[in-house]
């Protein structure tokens, strides 16, 4: 599992928001991406899913099967591919229920068409079961209604990203909006799925104590470009960092 | 008689255009504001093939609906992926650029002239128009069932998880410019259906047929009834073009000094009721309905958690 960026530029108008020379995410198991506010970490995010596009650059992903360049692929190509990205700010379908939209996400796009008009059950049990199981695990006020609270629809948009599969899975900023004690579980559950090898993980955080706790490895990011990377060992006691981030 | 039942086949034309526009804006959040182009290419398509080239109607209908079909499919290429706006002028001004060939293409359409006779099929049978009336009404009956399986279905998800918010559903995989475009190229061939089983019904083809007053009548039907209803479209075809142009027209007895003033005064009933029901009831008359699917035990107990 690899994902590679080379000279990856941003700039809005003459304001350059991210220029990294290369960066890989994807080797270590549970990676940290951290910086300060409006250091582009958001934006880097979405240039590597395609979301955004580049000023310049190039991207590779290589998920087992070959290496993919990025660079032409649509927003759709590239999770199929199975790299999906967690919002910052809420998002959502307001007309589908928190199980519909589960069910959307777990639905293979091919199995999506014209022919699926005339099927007789519109979700498998195999789907049902992921999603009641998903659904169950986390303390919803309505299981079977919609979600309520934004931190519920937090929830919502990573355990949708979640049942889509992907291989490499990047969360921008999971415990903004969420409970303590729901951030943990949802994190608790995304360390198992990287301990039994179905993913790789690079998540966007502020709250430096989850960084430390979860992640095998952090890349620091300021002004636009990669200044460290390392454990989060090296990083804590790292001059840079500390000067730059963490106010001391 | 022979013109209720003009006005009654008239009438499920505009019930199936509805329905068709309740896919489109209504499911997949496209504002087709050509939906008089789509029916008039069907139209047109269907005349010209029919007492030019002498196809038989049904053959000359299915033809002109594949045209109606591409000129959906090469439309959505250009500009579904655009903003709403864009998506709402380009399809009006398609169906502009479509009622201004015909007028101007006389040659293939007679013009300002107009194009006839279309005959009904069935040769010379008794009531072959309430046969043809029978037809059209199984066609949009299959169109209202159909719809309702759209919505139930997973591509009907898919739509409305696209309308709700399609930067959202293309990240978690879904090719959704392509879905967007084969269901509108799909629908607006449908309304290529209508346009050429319209042409039996009109009978004499004139560039009048084409103005965009068929494509507001249709849409503020499908606002007053439900935009998001499966039912909308032919309740709000029933309490506008049913009421007004059927029950009013027709059975009223108003007199002939005031009788021209009526297609104004329907005007003004439709704007006054479009007013409130945009303020009061935002929805339409039916609201919104949801997707029907069997309800299915919980599953979760039991099933090993994944490893
Ligand atoms: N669409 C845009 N147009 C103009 N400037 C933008 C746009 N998006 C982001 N920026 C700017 O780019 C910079 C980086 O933003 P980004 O959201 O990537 O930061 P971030 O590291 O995610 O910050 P935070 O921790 O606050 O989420 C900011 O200065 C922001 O103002
Ligand atoms: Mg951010």
């Amino acid at each position: 599992m690899r994902l590679e960026a080379q000279n990856l530029t941003k700039a809005y108008h003459a304001h350059e928001v991210v220029n990294i020379k290369n960066v890989t995410f994807g080797s270590g198991g549970l990676e940290g991406l951290i910086g300060p506010n409006g250091a582009g970490k958001s934006t880097l995010m979405g240039l590597l899913t395609r979301r955004i596009a580049p000023t310049s650059g190039d991207i590779q992903l290589d998920v087992g099967n070959g290496v993919h360049k990025l660079n032409p692929l649509k927003s759709h190509e590239v999770a199929r591919i199975g790299l999906i990205k967690t919002n910052q700010r809420i998002q959502g379908f307001d007309s589908l229920t928190i199980k519909d939209s589960l069910r959307l996400a777990a639905t293979p796009p091919k199995d999506e068409g014209f022919a699926s008009l005339f099927a007789k059950e519109r979700d498998s049990d195999e789907i049902e079961a992921k999603v009641a199981q998903l659904v169950e695990a986390f303390p919803f006020t309505d299981r079977n209604g919609y979600a309520m609270s934004g931190g519920e629809k937090k929830l919502v948009d990573i355990l949708r990203c979640l049942i889509a599969e992907p291989k490499l899975f990047l969360m921008d900023e999971p415990t903004a909006g969420l409970p303590d004690d729901i951030t943990r579980m949802v994190m608790d559950m995304v360390r198992q799925k990287v301990a039994n090898g179905e993913m790789r993980v690079v998540v966007v955080e502020h709250d430096l104590p989850m960084i430390w706790e979860y992640c095998d490895y952090v890349h620091f990011l300021s002004e636009g470009s990669i200044l460290f990377d390392g454990t989060p060992e090296e990083v804590k006691s790292n001059r840079v960092v500390a000067e730059k981030y963490m106010g001391v | 008689m022979d013109y209720l039942i003009f006005s009654f086949s008239l009438m499920l034309v505009y019930i199936g255009l509805a329905q068709l526009l309740h896919i489109q804006f209504g499911m997949a959040g496209i504002p087709n504001f050509g939906v008089v182009g789509f029916w008039g290419l069907g139209l047109y398509g269907t005349g010209v093939l029919y007492l030019t080239y002498d196809v038989p109607l049904f053959i000359a209908i299915a033809m002109a609906s594949l045209l109606s079909a591409a000129a959906g499919y090469v439309l959505a290429l250009l500009v579904l992926q655009r903003s709403g706006q864009a998506v709402l002028a380009a399809t009006l001004a398609l169906s502009a650029i479509i009622a201004t060939l015909i007028v101007s293409e006389k040659d293939i359409t007679g013009g300002v002239q107009g194009l006839g006779t279309i005959k009904f099929p069935f040769g010379d049978m008794d009531g072959r128009n309430i046969v043809f009336m029978v037809f059209i009404l199984i066609v949009v009956i299959a169109l209202v069932w159909l719809s309702a399986k759209l919505r139930d279905s997973r591509m009907g998800r898919q739509l409305v998880a696209i309308r709700d918010n399609e930067e959202l559903a293309a990240s978690l995989g879904k090719n959704t410019a392509s879905t967007k475009r084969w269901v509108f190229a799909v629908t607006c061939g449908m309304m290529g259906v209508l346009g050429g089983m319209s042409a039996p019904l009109h009978q004499f083809l004139v560039p009048y047929q084409l103005a965009p007053s068929l494509t507001f009548a249709v849409w503020i039907a499908l606002v007053l009834g439900g935009k998001g209803h499966n039912l909308g479209a032919t309740v709000g075809v029933f309490v506008t073009f049913g009421l007004f142009d059927i029950l009013i027209e027709t059975y009223a007895p108003v007199p002939a000094e005031q009788a021209i003033l009526l297609p104004n005064f329907k005007l003004f009933c439709y704007g006054l009721v479009l007013i409130m029901i945009i303020m009061f009831r935002p929805r339409g008359m039916l609201g919104e309905d949801k997707p029907r699917v069997r309800a299915r035990p919980a599953q979760a107990q039991g099933v090993p958690r994944e490893t």
